[in-house]
């Protein structure tokens, strides 16, 4: 039998069991987190077969009852596919930095990390909500700043900065709700479910209303990230080691958008119709900013960077316009192709971190002006950036579509014909991911390289197989869609 | 119901194989793949008979959310359909020979396998989101096929512009399928079960997708697909990829950029005609007014071209605007004008198949000297291929009683008859066009068909040129006779298109001749310049106009340097600068704190007076504030 509050137990005994684990460290986090995964995938099966909205597997080990902390976890028909994209995220990236070529604290700082996202997405409890979050983001600080490239010590204090500031105002709403709480009902609770209830939160005067909603905005939307408050992203993934990027393009961008759906929405009600515009406005922004700026970049690395972060425009989008709509099909569908976007965004942008990370590592080279037509050489490999590139530029049959039609469905009724600014921005990404693959995968090889060698065996099945589960997910979406729809169907 | 799957997952099933198999031993590869589509050939002959007995093959499930899924034919799919997988077997057969030597031909089957599964999608899906993602399919086929020789700059330089050209016409594309959908979506107008997309409802149910939308919208939509349309079928203005795809392998250009992957854009409108008939007669004239003025745009330029393959390529940019303008003249014969541009679509396929086949074999035996400056004499010296050419061009070029005579004539009629039902002058530019279309149409394959086969060797390779084969000619042979004589089938075509009896109109004798008048004008005059040698005596640039023939009216250049390098690359050039700068700015902001804590840190001096002192300041300020606010 398995159960959610087991495997999360497992996880966290593996984790810190790697920091001991010694030269054997990489071996066994790959494999801890690998039977995680296996573990997790099952579980997600078993309860999510026949999902009709709500939560499932909820536990509650009340900690302290006068204070209303309890250690409570389950999962939903929007977290079961988040928890199996983190627990994809994490073994590719332990897979990437196999070998030893780093100490057992990276792996266990690795496997502690996972845990946290599982923590955060599992937790239905505020106290042990921000435990976990803070749990996730001080091991990726470490991970950048012993392990990673040039200018590591001053991008990974940026980055925590940035995600600490985010962090305070999570904290400063959650204490505002916690203590409102009490004032009104007269009982304490840290239940994401209570503090979160619309019933509640209208009761607040409105000043802190608003207090919350923003704070709680901003702190997920620079998790995201989304236009003005993106500047910890391009240096964070272009400083850290390749595995650290893919667990943090893939596996902590999941934490901003479960904070937009997962906790935001049920405020939905309470937003101000002004800022829905406001964020509307910024998603906007952000689609055409980070493409074009994207498109500058010679940089493989950061210009995926931007690519992520362009991508994330879809999903701000997508809440804020469905928030507007309030309910009906377009609601439905934005939010469940949000829902979609985010997981479908984490597996591609893991998938194309960790393709680079091999043509980085086969040719020493990630300029894209160094590159040129190792295609030639590496056949393998340059076909499955090929089709991470293109899952990532939204091809249907690939992840990367689904939510991107929804999306663009279910926002139409609001944004009307600002879709064309939507559109622009596909475009332009299009264009840059397209020359990108030209000039550097197709072409003459540029012969300064020498000769490089192809994917292995045990590294084609690897990437091979993630690449095989984005074109299933994008040939037959319903299997999470409907579990997203039928969620969000839940909340009406 | 599973044998009609059958025609899509043969070859769909068959692309991995015959990578597979191929990988192992490389010949397998392409007698997979053939093999695969003769199956697909087959059945679709047996769904031909069972549409013909009066079966509609519909068959639906959910996608997800409430889209769907599945296969539905009917008389204008399984036209099609038949026209697809005849024509890419007979290319497949070919490419047999012409791939034959090619290292990856393991990687040129798999994908040409791959786009023929994606092009039977297309054609029998049954829910526009579905007909999308096989439309993307085909689109990422012809990308990856064109850039096939990737060591080629040129191939893959072109392959870029093919996807990023054709990407912005899907995108429209996509704006239409998404308005459509949100607008079904939302209204009450449409049952759920029907499903917002389904290609049977939309087309069955017109008036109620009118009344959801409403008239604007319903256009906006029109519209957008017409754009996608514009894109795949390369119609002006985003006709510009398509003469540089023509880097590819010459057999893929035949498949994809000639035969069937170009006509997906009118079968999407004909697919869904009666939304674009309850568009409003404006939509219609676009149609027509674009894909006339199309036709007759792309002709000039094809006859300034040098390149053999360019020059065919733009006359199938000119062809398939006949096949769009038909459309247009839903005035004339109502929805029978979809007969009257299938019809056209099919035998296009037929004769542009095979003359880019023929041209093919040339550029083997020429070592693809593509040139046709440099040609010259190869009637004698391959006189089965270039009999193959001239069957080709006399039924491009509308010859009587030749299949193309047929099919175009008919279109340049029923332009006639769309300016008398119209009146205004307005109505009359689509014949104007359609008719000096026709006459360059002549020019420009005469002008290549003399220049390749008669006069003297005007190079080395073309002196020592032989035909291949008897065996790679046949399928040639096949795809030369149909052109010829299907013509018969006219009627019996429309009619079943249709699922109605299409009367054609009749049109005065004087204007009826027309065509034939310029067809042996056009014959004459290239003869007179290029039979004889004469145009090696004139100078073609003192002729006005022919720079700007040349530079292609300055429309790539438009799209390249003036919207590409000036406006989208300075942009991201700028936003790329200002992103730097925010950067460092947050930076700047980060050091500010720092260098601020560090001075406060001053203050922590460590020296017992100076906190002694703070201290007595500190209170005798406090004590001050309180007796200034009234004391205690």
């Amino acid at each position: 039998m398995i159960d959610l509050a087991a495997i999360f137990a497992l996880l966290s005994a593996l984790s810190v069991l790697t920091f001991f684990a010694g030269r054997h460290s990489s071996a066994f986090a790959m494999i801890s987190s690998a039977v995680v995964m296996v573990a997790t995938a099952f579980y997600v099966a078993i309860t999510m077969e026949s999902y009709t909205g709500g939560m499932i597997g909820r536990y509650s080990i009340v900690l302290n009852s006068a204070q209303g902390i309890s250690f409570s976890i389950g999962i939903s028909g929007f977290t079961a596919p988040l928890l199996l994209a983190a627990s994809i995220v994490f073994p590719l990236a332990l897979f990437l930095s196999r070998g030893g070529e780093y100490g057992g604290t990276f792996y266990g700082l690795m496997m502690i990390s996972e845990t946290g996202l599982y923590g955060v997405l599992i937790s239905r409890d505020f106290m042990f909500f921000y435990i976990f979050w803070e749990v996730v983001l001080v091991p990726v600080f470490f991970l950048i700043t012993l392990y990673g490239g040039v200018r590591r010590q001053s991008v990974s204090l940026k980055f925590f900065v940035y995600t600490h500031i985010g962090s305070a105002f999570i904290l400063l709403s959650i204490f505002s709700l916690y203590a409102y709480y009490f004032a009104i009902y007269g009982t304490f609770s840290m239940q994401i479910s209570s503090l979160t209830d619309p019933a509640f939160v209208s009761k607040i005067p409105y000043f802190w209303q608003i207090f919350v909603i923003a704070g709680l905005m901003i702190g997920f939307l620079v998790k995201l990230p989304t236009f003005p408050i993106h500047s910890w992203l391009p240096d964070t993934y272009d400083t850290a080691p390749y595995p650290v990027t893919v667990i943090i393009a893939g596996g902590l961008s999941l934490m901003g958008g479960y904070g937009l759906f997962g906790i935001m929405l049920r405020m939905g009600t309470l937003f101000p119709l002004v800022s829905l515009w406001f964020i509307i406005m910024l998603s906007l922004i952000s689609l055409v900013y980070f493409s074009l700026t994207a498109m500058y970049q010679y940089r493989i690395k950061r210009m995926m960077a931007y690519a992520s972060a362009g991508s994330m425009g879809f999903v701000t989008l997508a809440f804020a316009s469905g928030i507007m709509e309030k309910t009906g099909t377009d609601y439905v569908l934005a939010i469940s192709g949000g829902m979609f976007q985010i997981f479908a965004h984490s597996l591609i942008i893991a998938l194309l971190f960790a393709s680079i990370f091999y043509i980085r590592k086969v040719s020493g080279n990630d300029s894209i002006f160094g590159l040129g037509g190792i295609y030639r050489e590496a056949p393998l490999l340059s076909s499955i950036t090929l089709g991470g590139l293109l899952a990532s530029l939204g091809l249907p049959g690939l992840a990367g579509f689904v939510g991107e039609f929804s999306i663009l469905g279910g926002t139409f009724q609001t944004i009307g014909y600002l879709i064309f600014v939507v559109i622009f921005s596909m475009i332009i990404t299009a264009s840059y991911h397209i020359w990108f693959a030209q000039r550097s995968l197709y072409g003459p090889y540029n012969e300064g390289l020498g000769r490089i060698r192809d994917l292995s065996r045990s590294e084609f099945i690897v990437l091979g197989s993630l690449l095989f589960f984005l074109l299933f997910i994008g040939v037959f979406p319903s299997l999470f869609f409907n579990l997203f729809s039928s969620y969000v169907g839940g909340l009406l | 119901m599973i044998l009609q799957w059958l025609i899509l997952l043969s070859p769909l099933l068959a692309a991995p194989v015959a990578f597979a198999a191929g990988r192992w031993k490389r010949g397998l590869s392409g007698i997979i793949a053939s093999l695969s589509i003769a199956i697909s050939l087959a059945i679709s002959g047996i769904t031909y008979f069972g549409v013909v007995s009066g079966i509609t093959y519909y068959e639906r499930f959910t996608w997800f959310y409430n889209l769907g899924y599945g296969i539905y034919i009917d008389h204008l799919a399984v036209a099609m359909v038949l026209m697809v997988t005849f024509v890419s077997l007979m290319i497949h057969l070919f490419a047999m020979y012409y791939m034959g030597k090619d290292p990856n031909r393991h990687v040129y089957f798999a994908e040409t396998a791959l786009f023929t599964a994606g092009m039977i999608g297309l054609v029998i899906s049954s829910n526009l989101l579905e007909f999308f993602m096989f439309w993307e399919l085909v689109g990422l086929c012809s990308y990856l096929l064109i850039g096939f020789w990737f060591f080629k700059p040129n191939a893959t330089a072109a392959a870029k512009k093919a996807f990023i050209v054709t990407r912005i016409g899907d995108l429209l594309f996509l704006i239409g399928l998404v308005v459509l959908y949100q607008g079904l979506t939302a209204s009450t107008v449409v049952a759920t079960s029907q499903g917002p997309l389904n290609i049977e409802f939309l087309i069955t149910h017109a008036g109620s997708v009118l009344n959801a939308l409403g008239r604007t919208r319903l256009f906006f939509v029109s519209l957008m697909l017409l754009g996608g349309a514009i894109g795949k079928s390369s119609q002006f203005p985003l006709h510009v990829w398509i003469p540089d795809a023509m880097e590819g392998p010459t057999t893929v250009s035949a498949l994809i950029h000639a035969a069937t992957m170009v006509t997906a854009g009118i079968y999407l409108v004909a697919r869904v005609y009666p939304l674009f008939v309850a568009s409003g007669p404006d939509m219609l004239y676009i149609l027509a007014i674009l894909g006339s003025f199309t036709a007759l745009f792309a002709g000039t330029l094809g006859i300034v071209m040098n390149d053999i393959k360019r020059i065919l390529a733009y006359s199938t940019i000119s062809q398939l605007g006949y096949m769009l303008a038909a459309l247009g003249f839903y005035g004339v014969y109502g929805s029978g004008v979809i007969g009257l541009s299938v019809y056209q679509l099919v035998v296009h396929a037929f004769f542009k198949a095979l003359l880019f086949m023929s041209a093919g074999a040339i550029l083997i035996a020429l070592m693809d000297l593509r040139d046709v400056r440099k040609m010259g004499g190869l009637w004698r010296r391959m006189p089965l291929t270039v009999t193959l050419l001239f069957i080709g061009s006399i039924t491009l070029t509308a010859v009587p009683f030749t299949a193309g005579f047929f099919s175009k004539d008919a279109i340049i009629s029923a332009s006639w008859s769309f300016y008398q039902s119209g009146g205004t002058y307005v109505y009359g530019l689509p014949w104007v066009f359609l008719e000096i279309g026709s006459l360059m149409t002549v020019l420009y394959t005469f002008r290549m068909f003399f220049l390749v086969a008669l006069g003297k060797p005007r190079s080395h390779l073309a002196e020592h040129a032989k035909d291949p084969s008897l065996v790679a000619l046949l399928p040639l042979a096949a795809l030369a006779v149909l052109s010829l004589i299907f013509g018969i089938f006219q009627g019996s075509f429309y009619d079943f298109v249709n699922g109605s009896a299409l009367v054609l109109k009749s049109v005065p004798i004087s204007i009826e001749i027309i065509p034939l008048v310029f067809l042996v004008a056009g014959v004459f005059l290239t003869y007179f310049i290029f039979g004889t040698g004469l145009w090696q005596k004139v100078n073609f640039s003192a002729v006005p106009g022919y720079r700007t023939l040349k530079n292609k009216y300055y429309l790539d250049r438009l799209f390249t340097n003036l919207i590409a390098e000036r406006g989208i690359l300075p942009a991201a050039g700028a936003f790329g600068r200002f992103e730097d700068s925010y950067n460092s700015g947050n930076e700047r902001a980060g050091r500010g704190v720092l260098s601020f804590g560090s001075y406060l840190r001053k203050l922590q001096s460590g020296i017992i007076e100076n906190y002694f002192l703070v201290i007595v300041i500190s209170i005798s300020l406090i004590f001050i504030i309180i007796d200034l606010m009234g004391g205690f």
